[in-house]
């Protein structure tokens, strides 16, 4: 039955947070713990309103769960009872893949082997850790409520478990971080031996106390190429560790890519419930509020948006070329060739068996680069 | 009120910027009543929201009000507003040949500046009673009778009795008005003369059409009059003939001589009505024209662009409606490579200029992209025929042009003593002639230069500025054409010539220019995918170059979970700055980069 079904991912939000990072502007609401219950028996109704007759028919007709993941927020503060009741209720939407792909995101410093074990039983197989950074001072600057000695316990303790499959998130051009720092860093992550690598580099978003910093001179980012060295330094230790760069931030030995981002990035259908979630199914694109009160009070579904062809062409494009992979060009038809030598020649892309991919240099350019592509593919 | 010219007054108001001129117009109008205190905005004379914003005065108005002075008759007083700048300086002379006297306007605290001289001799040019005023009197550093005393020693004017007045307090204003009726001669002109109307303004009106505003110098016109321009050479059936106030329009049955109003005369196009010209009746003509007409020709080009080509049809309508008001500006289509479809425009000069591409970006919510301003340079090509560029990109090919000519003015500077160095420094450096230097009154000097009109419309006015504090005053007149050494200066952007950013410039100024420009480019243009080389050259030979780095890192790091709207939201502002650029070759110039160019330090 299953290869007439179209695979899904369902994504859910859990707003909660033992304390903001100083560089975090994600929905999350430390110090609302006590409305925990309530936000999850809100959650387990919505779930349960996707796994009837909905706008979009019933799922279940046309869909199986290829991968679910939990994100936040801190999924791993939360009672982990919640996690099994979302991923009970989820069979509902759809039937799970055999292989299918469940992460639960978390944080080194709110982990137990007691979680651990409810997660595993659950279903949960794959571990996504907010490591951030080994140097116990970068930590403390960014906000975080661990310690570098805690990734490494958090690691052991989930292999103890039984996790294998497990992603740890670390972040250079950190204001006053050294290229030493970083590379200790990636050492520190690598002798883990993890399977799976991201490398942020920070965003300073508006609004954060991150920015107020920045803005008043307190803390100086580093230029920009410095931060293109942090990353081709990421890119060369990881490779020689086995690691391929898979997206612009991404790693992963072979056969354990990320395969929920991967959705998001290949334009694959998927369902995104709580708080702030966004969802894109059948071309269309909505998403939940991203205030915890609205959500709440009962809010769901905004910004209803039915993409028309031009709009996914250019969703492939702007998607497509953060990925190693690349774009398939036999979706465009009205390639401007003379430009796109042009690109090529210019070290920006690479074509290779109809695929178009950026370069390493190119990735660092994605911005600029999309938006000539945008024109040179016709969109 | 029955038609007495002895009981008419025809003045106008002439200061130094910022004197105080406006505030006193206004005080007059609300004195005599014809504007009650709840209508009254602030200088209702500038009605231009652009003219109120930079107080000055761009087109001329003029206002009649009824006044009963204290001798118990009652007068008619017509209050003519003129232009305050040299770019008008034509429209200005019209305005106070319609005029017997001229009230002056000086500051209590200030005394007698460069403008307040040059206003006086233009007055004095045309005849007319000058009128003493002290103004600001309420201010703390007011010395009215130490400027009296420089008025009667610098310009010779008897101060006797002269008006002491806040306009802004609205202190001494029934001074002015009785001082204007005892003072200002009635005009004495023959009413059973043929008509002689002299257009001194004109504008569009959307119900009436183009109207004239005129000074009937004699004769009488009515409603149903066959009138003649004299100058234009064109009939129009008059519909309706009437005096100004304030707030509109104030219908009547006839104008008599010594009279200052309006003619409508269903005339469709603001281009039949030449400020300066004569109206006369058809069946009973003026053997001649009032003197003093010249026709208005355009002295600076321009090229005009919408900064988003979709915009072009918009760009023309809002030219088209412009120039129902200002019949000085010219325009016609042109296409540049680089930036599309646009207009090439003629102005009276700079500030003409930059008043126009003002209110075509804030009354009609236009983004422009303006290329450098030309001259009309003569080309004598070897074929013998002679031809006139306007734009840069028309300039024949240089083995085809035996010799160019430029257009030279003949400049009066008028300073205080001190400038007088740096103001030949400047005039110098502006590759002028020196022709005459006079001492006038209050140790003053009046230079007189021969400088070219290219050079004038380049930062001129900025540099005699920031050189003499704004001391000196400056006007000029086109005398002709001289032969000059000139060459076609392009610009290169990544080897591809950019033709809107070409300029024609003397040979002894390309090199400097063109580094000049280069540089402001560099700053201009933001970094992209490529390095960008920027070239200056002159028929194939670079003199200069800069170069803008390629882009270091442009990119987000994380693609925010299944929330893509941040990276489209971005995405959407990095095309909307896209659409703003225009593309020449493969290199994307923000529009502020072809206006950068041309503001020199």
């Amino acid at each position: 039955m299953i290869e007439f079904m179209k695979p899904l991912s369902l994504y859910y939000h859990v707003p909660f947070c033992a304390r903001k990072c100083a560089y975090c502007d994600f929905a999350s609401y430390p110090g609302r713990e006590g409305e925990m219950r309530q936000y999850f028996d809100r959650l387990l109704t919505e779930i349960r309103r996707w796994s009837v007759l909905t706008d979009f028919g019933l799922l279940s007709d046309r869909f199986y769960v290829k991968t679910v993941f939990i994100g936040g927020g801190t999924p791993t503060l939360v009672d982990a009872s919640c996690i099994g009741e979302i991923l009970d209720h989820s069979r509902f939407i759809a039937s799970f893949a055999d292989d299918i792909e469940i992460t639960v995101e978390g944080n080194p410093g709110t982990l137990t082997p007691e979680k651990l074990a409810v997660y595993r039983r659950a279903g949960v197989n794959r571990l996504s850790l907010g490591a951030q950074s080994f140097d116990d001072c970068l930590l403390k600057f960014l906000g975080r409520i661990h310690n570098a000695a805690q990734i490494g316990e958090a690691v052991r303790m989930a292999r103890e478990a039984g996790f294998e499959n497990l992603n740890l998130d670390l972040m250079y051009a950190l204001p006053g971080q050294s290229m030493a720092q970083w590379r200790d860093t990636l050492d520190a992550a690598i002798a883990l031996d993890v399977p799976h690598i991201s490398a942020y580099s920070l965003i300073v978003e508006d609004g954060t106390p991150m920015a107020a910093r920045v803005a008043s001179g307190e803390v100086i980012l580093p230029d920009d190429d410095t931060v293109n060295a942090m990353q081709r330094e990421a890119i060369e230790r990881l490779s020689k560790a086995g690691y391929g760069r898979y997206e612009i931030s991404n790693y992963a030995k072979p056969g354990f890519e990320c395969r929920h981002n991967l959705t998001y990035w290949q334009r694959g259908d998927y369902l995104g419930l709580g708080c702030a979630a966004h969802s894109m199914l059948d071309n269309c694109r909505f998403h939940n509020p991203d205030s915890l009160d609205e959500y709440l009070a009962g809010a769901r579904m905004m910004d209803f948006q039915r993409l028309n062809d031009s709009d996914i062409l250019e969703e492939t494009v702007m998607l497509g070329t953060r990925m190693s992979q690349g774009i398939d060009l036999s979706l465009f038809k009205n390639v401007d060739n003379r430009r796109l030598d042009r690109l090529v020649a210019s070290g920006l892309i690479e074509l290779d068996n109809g695929y178009l991919r950026l370069t390493t240099r190119g990735m660092e350019l994605q911005n600029a680069v999309i938006l000539e592509l945008l024109e040179v593919l016709g969109c | 009120m029955n038609y007495d010219q002895s009981r008419i007054r025809n003045f106008c108001i002439i200061a130094h910027i910022d004197h105080g001129k406006s505030t006193l117009a206004d005080r007059i109008l609300e004195k005599t009543g014809v504007m009650k205190l709840r209508d009254m905005t602030d200088q209702v004379l500038d009605s231009m929201e652009l003219e109120r914003e930079r107080g000055i005065t761009i087109k001329s108005k003029a206002v009649r009000m009824p006044y009963t002075a204290k001798d118990g008759q009652e007068y008619v007083l017509n209050l003519i507003d003129t232009p305050g700048h040299v770019d008008f300086t034509y429209e200005v002379s019209r305005a106070l040949a319609a005029c017997e006297g001229a009230i002056l306007v000086v500051d209590a605290s200030q005394g007698i500046e460069a403008q307040t001289l040059a206003n006086v001799y233009m007055a004095l040019e045309h005849d007319l009673e000058i009128r003493p005023v002290v103004n600001k009197i309420d201010l703390p550093s007011a010395q009215p009778e130490v400027v009296k005393q420089e008025i009667e020693d610098e310009i010779g004017i008897d101060c006797e009795g002269c008006p002491l007045v806040s306009a802004k307090q609205g202190i001494g204003i029934d001074d002015v008005l009785e001082d204007i009726v005892k003072n200002v001669p009635a005009p004495n002109d023959d009413v059973d003369a043929p008509l002689q109307a002299l257009i001194f303004d004109s504008y569009y009106d959307n119900y009436r059409g183009a109207i004239s505003s005129v000074r009937l110098k004699a004769g009488r016109v009515k409603v149903g009059d066959r009138i003649r321009m004299m100058a234009g050479n064109r009939e129009f059936d008059v519909t309706e003939v009437g005096a100004y106030l304030p707030l509109g329009y104030s219908p009547r049955e006839e104008l008599c001589a010594g009279e200052v109003g309006y003619i409508a005369a269903s005339i469709k196009d603001i281009a039949d009505i030449h400020v300066g010209d004569t109206i006369t009746l058809a069946n009973n003509p003026a053997a001649q024209p009032l003197p003093g007409y010249k026709p208005v020709l355009p002295m600076v080009y321009c090229g005009i662009y919408p900064a988003d080509g979709a915009d072009y049809d918009s760009l023309r309508d809002a030219l088209e409606k412009l120039r129902l008001n200002d019949a000085a500006l010219s325009y016609e289509p042109e296409t540049s490579v680089a930036l599309g479809y646009g207009f090439r425009c003629g102005f009276l000069g700079l500030l003409h200029m930059e008043i126009i591409q003002e209110r075509l970006e804030r009354e009609f919510d236009l983004d422009l992209v303006t290329t450098a301003p030309s001259v009309v340079y003569k080309v004598i090509k070897t074929d013998g025929t002679t031809q006139f560029i306007d734009n840069p990109t028309n300039l024949p090919p240089v083995q085809e042009i035996d010799w160019m000519e430029e257009p030279c003015v003949d400049a009066q500077v008028i300073t205080p003593q001190d400038y007088v160095g740096a103001i030949m420094e400047l005039c110098q450096d502006k590759r002028g002639t020196f022709k005459d230097m006079k001492y006038i009154e209050g140790g003053r000097v009046l230079l007189n230069y021969d400088l070219p009109l290219n050079e004038v419309i380049y930062d001129f006015f900025d540099q005699l500025k920031s050189r003499t504090r704004g001391y000196a005053s400056f006007d000029y007149e086109l005398k002709g054409y001289v032969r000059s050494d000139l060459v076609k200066l392009d610009m290169l952007l990544n080897g591809e010539q950019c033709d809107a950013l070409s300029i024609i410039v003397h040979r002894d100024r390309a090199y400097p220019r063109g580094r000049s420009i280069a540089e402001k480019l560099k700053e201009a243009i933001p970094r992209q995918l490529f390095e960008i080389p920027i070239q200056a050259a002159i028929g194939g030979k670079v003199i200069a170059r800069e170069t803008v780095k390629a882009l270091r890192k442009d990119v987000l790091a994380k693609c925010y979970g299944g929330d893509i709207s941040r990276k489209k939201k971005l995405l959407e502002k990095q095309k909307e700055g896209k659409k703003r650029m225009r593309q020449v070759g493969s290199v994307a110039v923000p529009s502020e980069a072809f206006m950068a160019v041309l503001k020199m330090d």
